[in-house]
C-alpha cells in the first residue's frame, strides 16, 4: 500500500501534485503571518502626522498615559471640542464627515486598539512616563504615520532588555523590574 | 532527609506581606470568599464540577467538628488561602518555573502564560489552597461585565492561587510612587480582609514593627499553620483567645 502510493507520488504526475500541495501550504503560511503584520483598518483614517505638524501633543488626546495604566483613545466629543471650529469639519468630501456624523448621531466610533498587549501582561503607562520614556521609545514616530502602526512586536524579551538596561547597576531595582510579579499577575 | 534542626522556624525570618487572621471573630458568613471570587475573576465551576472536586476558591471557609454525634461542637471558623510560605513547597516542584517566589514583594507568584498544568504544585501544597482551570467555565451575560480589568483571566488548564491581592499592591505603590512617599499601612488592604464584616482578617507589612498586622501578630498564642514542615507561612491564626 505504502510502495505503491510512494510509486505514484515520484511519477510526474504525483510530483506535481506534491508540489502545488506544498506551495499552496507555503503561500497559506505567508498569508497567515503577513496578516498579522498588518495594522487594524479603523473607522476613519486618522491622520496622526496632521495633528501632530498642528503641535497637538500626545498627552493633549491620550492624557490617561502620565496618570493610570491605559493610555485611552479620546471620545468623539474631544476631537469636536477643536473640530467644530474648523472649517473644514464641514466638508462632504473629508473623512472629517465621519466625524460628524458620529458627533450628529451620538454614537461612539468603534476605534481598533492598535498597541496591545495580552491580558496575562499588566502593563502601566504612568510608571514608564514617569521613569522619563518617551511615547516614540515604544510607539515609533508618529509624525509620518496616518494610521497608528506598531514599529514593533511587542515581546516579553523586548520589555526586559529595556528593564534591564534601565536597571543599570542598582541592584534593588532590577529585582522589581525583572521579578515576575511586576508584569504578570 | 532533612533533619528536624535543619527546618526554618518562621522567627528565624521575615517576609513582606503578612495576615493575621482572628478565628474568634471569624463568624464564617463567606463575605471573604465572595469578595476574593470577584476581585480576582475566580470562575464559578458548577454543581458538577463541584462534585469532583474540581471546586475553584483562593479563599475557603473550613469547618471542623469535635465530639461524637449528636454531643457535635463546632470549633472556630478557619479561612484558609494562600499561606505565601517563605519556602514554599509548590515552587521547586514546578517543571515550567511558573509559580517562582517573588523577590521584591516576597509572595509566591503564579504566571498563567508560563503554567502548563501539571498541577504538581497543587499536589504539594501541604494547605490545598491551589485550584487548577478544568475547563474554561461559562459565564453567561452579563458576568463578563464584573471583569476586574487588573487582574488575568485564567484559561483551561491552568493553575492558580491566592496572590495577596498583588493587583493591590502595585495599585497602592503605584499611587504612592506618583505622590513621592511611601505606602502607608491601612491605605490599602486585600479584597478578603476589606469584605470580612467582622475584621477577622488584618493585611500589611509584617517587616514593618509599627504596623497594625506586626502589633497583632506579636500576641503570643498565634499559630502558623503547619510550621513544622519549615513552609515559613506569612500568616498568622489566633483562636482561642
Amino acid at each position: 500500500m505504502i510502495k505503491r502510493l510512494f510509486d505514484w507520488l515520484i511519477q510526474p504526475l504525483g510530483l506535481i501534485a506534491v508540489s502545488i500541495a506544498v506551495l499552496a501550504l507555503f503561500s497559506l503560511a505567508a498569508y497567515g503571518i503577513n496578516t498579522t503584520q498588518q495594522p487594524p483598518a479603523q473607522p476613519i483614517q486618522f491622520p496622526h502626522r496632521t495633528h501632530i505638524a498642528f503641535g497637538v501633543q500626545c498627552l493633549y488626546c491620550h492624557p490617561g498615559a502620565a496618570r493610570g495604566p491605559a493610555a485611552g483613545i479620546p471620545s468623539q466629543s474631544k476631537c469636536w471640542g477643536c473640530h467644530q471650529q474648523i472649517a473644514k469639519t464641514n466638508d462632504p468630501k473629508s473623512e472629517l464627515r465621519f466625524l460628524k456624523a458620529a458627533v450628529e448621531s451620538g454614537t461612539p466610533i468603534q476605534w481598533i486598539p492598535v498597541a496591545q498587549v495580552p491580558d496575562f501582561v499588566q502593563f502601566n503607562h504612568r510608571a514608564h512616563i514617569a521613569a522619563g520614556k518617551n511615547c516614540e521609545d515604544c510607539h515609533g514616530d508618529m509624525t509620518n504615520l496616518t494610521l497608528a502602526e506598531n514599529p514593533q512586536v511587542f515581546n516579553m524579551g523586548w520589555c526586559l532588555a529595556c528593564h534591564v538596561k534601565n536597571a543599570g547597576d542598582d541592584h534593588a531595582k532590577l529585582v522589581k523590574l525583572t521579578d515576575c510579579g511586576t508584569c504578570h499577575y | 532527609m532533612i533533619r528536624p534542626e535543619e527546618i526554618k522556624m518562621s522567627s528565624e525570618e521575615t517576609g513582606k506581606w503578612g495576615m493575621v487572621i482572628d478565628q474568634d471573630i471569624c463568624t464564617g458568613c463567606q463575605a471573604c470568599v465572595a469578595a476574593c471570587a470577584m476581585e480576582n475573576n475566580v470562575t464559578f465551576v458548577g454543581e458538577v464540577d463541584s462534585g469532583y472536586g474540581r471546586s475553584m476558591h483562593w479563599i475557603r471557609i473550613e469547618r471542623f467538628w469535635e465530639g461524637e454525634y449528636p454531643e457535635v461542637k463546632m470549633t472556630p471558623n478557619q479561612p484558609m488561602l494562600c499561606q505565601q510560605c517563605g519556602h514554599a513547597t509548590c515552587e521547586p516542584v514546578c517543571p515550567a518555573f511558573a509559580t517562582v517566589h517573588s523577590q521584591s514583594e516576597q509572595l509566591n507568584l503564579q504566571v498563567y502564560n508560563r503554567c502548563v498544568g501539571t498541577r504538581y504544585c497543587a499536589n504539594n501544597c501541604p494547605y490545598q489552597v491551589r485550584s487548577f482551570n478544568w475547563r474554561d467555565y461559562e459565564r453567561p451575560e452579563p458576568l463578563p461585565n464584573q471583569f476586574n480589568p487588573d487582574v488575568t483571566v485564567r484559561r483551561r488548564g491552568v493553575m492558580e492561587k491566592c496572590t495577596f491581592c498583588i493587583q493591590r499592591i502595585h495599585k497602592a505603590q503605584d499611587k504612592a510612587k506618583s505622590e513621592g512617599r511611601e505606602v502607608v499601612d491601612g491605605e490599602f488592604t486585600t479584597a478578603c480582609a476589606q469584605a470580612c464584616p467582622a475584621s477577622a482578617i488584618t493585611f500589611g507589612r509584617i517587616d514593618n514593627p509599627e504596623s497594625l498586622v506586626s502589633q497583632l501578630g506579636h500576641r503570643s498564642h498565634g499559630v502558623k499553620h503547619l510550621e513544622e514542615l519549615g513552609t515559613l507561612p506569612n500568616i498568622t491564626y489566633y483562636k482561642g483567645g
